[in-house]
């Protein structure tokens, strides 16, 4: 089994608010079953994600004119309940909106997500994770997405990639994933409530930093191909 | 993008300045390319290789075997029903093997393959939108090594796709070096199954060691490995 | 002609009315269909709406039952919202467990009651540690043409500000909780929610209150929750067509006044209501 393992550096966002992005880790390939595996880290907060596919698909779930995409999501404890079900839904359509899917028509592509550990910022390291893992098993994509989580707190600073006790003192949370072309909002989910300068102010923050994930994500490949080069 | 051969690209990114065929002004995308409009897309993160004249590909790690037509792969009989075998060759769907797909089968005279036999045969028909199909002779009717692999001491690896396209490029002397040393018989399918038969069972297992571990080696490590190992065989 | 090449082409011909900035069904792309509210349906809930928007139908009914509030937290009751997709509302749905539509839908419901604070759990604790109210908010769709998260919202906030709920003392020698069934209180609704639910077709129209068909057709949706002080309390947008910030601001401002409407409505019947 090849490792690559890669650590990025405190990565500076170019906003007002100065705040910065937990240490940034991602190891592909790291699992030998599947046909691509990540696991993201975020500061303390880890997330391994494992894709199987494109493979065979349920006879009911099949889809005639493009891949079906199945997320499966692995809470630390606990059986997954009606939150995790949400959770799937939007993992779900966010890697459907970037995966190719016509080219594997009538196929199934699963994608399990494996909380390791929770410490903040979980929906934007399983986005991340789940983006590298699709890389890693080289299921044709259009983008990449990236996804940030920022925390709006109480007099109104904005503090990026929160941890769980920042999550907690905050009045809101915000997750944004972007697309690495356009860098457009593809997905959007929020917690809390919050003005929408506030909102636009979060959005432009997120924006920027994710920019700065993007250009991790090109590294965490770079490397991984390094040996090929 | 002449100036990205050779170098990583990731999905999402647009390549242009193709060089183009001189005969037919054409440029031909390979997997991981994909055209849209005036752009060429990247699907894939990989490294962008380039071939004379106009071909263009992503070279990358996948496991997942897509079957292509033309190429060569060793499946497993998994099924018997009716005038075809379907066989798994590690593909989204089995592939078909129809019984006259074997030199010298007739109607009256079927081949002998049982279900859980190995074949080597090559793709007749790979799409997206169809089942793809197998067959064991070549366009004039004759065998020309593909049919069912005898079940006699012979043993199969899983390897990465990658693998294999390195195993049978003609850069890579792995398979040259093994054979001057350990003489053995061997098949390799693009669907990242390699089959090999050495004389004695311990000299397969060395064999087929050998070529699993040398997936991120260099020629040079690669002698070195395979040394250490025929050492280790002689009882040193 | 036109039956046939919808069922032939049913983007092709939706993409011919998008064209001349209509829809279908007559609307403009920023029309949303026509709402109507019944509230107090169901005498034998605490509280009860039904909503219509368009042919889509909600209809959500309260109950109250006294319980025991967590160690944890001890002076907080409980709000449980669940909706319930049947059969019966779209050959979509099967009969069995609920789908995973509804699951997501009933999630989604109790994050807008949680981020928006429509009711403050406090309000609902009688003797702390030791009573309190448990409001179970039933959402049943009774046929679903698209668009209920929006119906969902307005039908629950009407039901919630239609609640009445006895006094309830505790009896000090028993120790059991003796309702007042001649003194009943409104309860103290704190923020008014209201959602808006956008479509986006072929990565570029973008179009409210979409019905089923449009649900099916849509490259993406996006439900913006508002409340009256002008504050976001929920975006949820689940993948689909990237949107540019300019846009989502439009989307947003759109919200704002689309919920304006609807409290104007929901305060409207309520106050046409003889209690």
């Amino acid at each position: 089994m090849q490792r690559y393992y890669s650590v990025g550096s405190n990565m500076a966002a170019t906003d007002e608010t100065s705040a910065l992005l937990r240490s940034f880790e991602c190891e592909q390939n790291l699992l030998s079953r599947p046909d691509g595996s990540a696991n993201v880290r975020q500061g303390d907060t880890s997330v391994l994600a494992a894709v199987y596919g494109p493979g065979e698909v349920k006879m009911s779930e099949e889809i005639i004119d493009k891949a079906t995409l199945k997320v499966i999501f692995k809470p630390k404890i606990g059986l997954p309940g009606c939150a995790e079900k949400l959770q799937e839904r939007l993992l779900r359509n966010t890697c459907e909106s970037v995966v190719l899917a016509v080219l594997h028509p009538r196929s199934g592509v699963n994608i399990v997500l494996q909380v390791i550990q929770d410490s903040g910022s979980l929906l934007s390291c399983c986005i991340n994770a789940a983006c590298m893992a699709l890389v890693d098993s080289a299921v044709p994509m259009k983008c990449l997405v990236s996804a940030v989580t920022c925390a709006v707190m109480e007099e109104g600073r904005i503090v990026l990639d929160p941890d769980s006790k920042q999550e907690k003192e905050s009045s809101a949370v915000l997750t944004f994933a972007f697309d690495s072309r356009e860098n457009n909002v593809v997905t959007c989910s929020t917690k809390g409530c919050y003005t929408p300068e506030k909102y636009q102010e979060c959005l432009s923050a997120c924006g920027a930093a994710s920019r700065n994930i993007s250009s991790f994500f090109r590294q965490a490949v770079e490397r991984r191909m390094s040996k090929e080069l | 993008m002449a100036d990205s051969v050779g170098k990583v690209v990731i999905p999402g990114d647009i390549l242009s300045e193709f060089r183009a065929s001189e005969k037919t002004s054409k440029v031909a995308l390979g997997p991981g390319l994909r055209q849209e409009g005036e752009e060429v897309l990247v699907t894939k993160g990989g490294i962008l290789r380039h071939k004379e004249p106009n071909l263009y590909w992503i070279d990358c790690h996948q496991r997942r075997y897509i079957p292509a037509k033309g190429e060569d792969v060793i499946g497993i009989v998994t099924v018997k029903s009716g005038d075809v075998y379907r066989v798994d060759i590690g593909a989204t769907q089995p592939a078909t093997l129809s019984y006259l797909a074997f030199e010298g089968a007739t109607k009256r005279n079927r081949p002998n393959v049982k279900v859980g036999d190995l074949v080597f045969a090559k793709l007749l028909v790979a799409n997206k939108d169809m089942e793809p199909e197998l067959v064991c002779i070549d366009s004039g009717g004759h065998s020309s090594g593909y049919g069912v692999i005898p079940a006699d001491g012979g043993f199969m690896v899983h390897t990465s796709l990658n693998l294999v396209r390195k195993i049978l490029s003609p850069n890579c002397d792995i398979l040259k070096f093994l054979g001057k040393n350990v003489p053995f018989e061997t098949a390799v399918g693009m669907n990242g199954r390699i089959w090999v038969k050495a004389k004695t069972p311990k000299d397969t297992i060395v064999v087929a060691n050998a070529i699993a571990s040398s997936e991120h080696m260099t020629n040079a490590q690669i002698r070195t490995m395979i040394r250490q190992l025929l050492d280790k065989l002689s009882g040193f | 002609m036109a039956a046939d090449f919808k069922t032939a082409q049913p983007v092709e011909y939706y993409r011919r009315f998008l064209k001349e900035d209509v829809r279908p069904d007559g609307r403009e792309l920023g029309e949303i269909r026509h709402t109507t509210l019944n509230i107090g349906s169901i005498t034998t809930a605490e509280g009860s709406a039904l909503v219509k928007l368009g042919n889509t139908t909600v209809i959500c009914g309260i109950k109250a039952e006294l319980c025991n509030p967590t160690a944890e937290e001890p002076k907080k009751g409980f709000v449980v919202p669940n909706v319930d997709l049947p059969p019966l509302c779209s050959p979509r749905f099967r009969p069995g467990p609920p789908s995973e539509q509804a699951q997501v839908v009933s999630q989604l419901m109790a994050d807008i009651i949680e981020n928006s604070g429509v009711v403050a759990l406090e309000d609902l604790c009688i003797v702390e540690g030791k009573l309190c109210w448990v409001l179970y908010c039933d959402m049943m769709c009774l046929d679903y043409d698209g668009n209920v998260v929006d119906t969902c919202v307005i039908s629950l906030l009407a039901a919630l500000k239609n609640v009445l709920l006895p006094e309830v003392t505790v009896n000090e020698e028993t120790g059991s909780p003796v309702t007042d069934v001649e003194k009943k209180l409104p309860l103290n609704i704190r923020k008014c929610p209201v959602a808006t639910t956008f479509g986006v077709f072929d990565d570029h129209y973008l179009f409210t209150d979409p019905t089923n068909e449009e649900e099916c057709l849509a490259t993406g949706v996006l439900t913006v929750v508002t409340t009256e002080d002008n504050k976001i309390c929920c975006m949820h947008k689940p993948g689909g067509t990237a949107l540019s910030e300019s846009r989502l601001q439009d989307c947003i401002n759109r919200a704002l006044t689309r919920a304006e409407e609807v409290r104007k409505l929901i305060d409207e019947t309520i106050n046409s209501v003889e209690r």
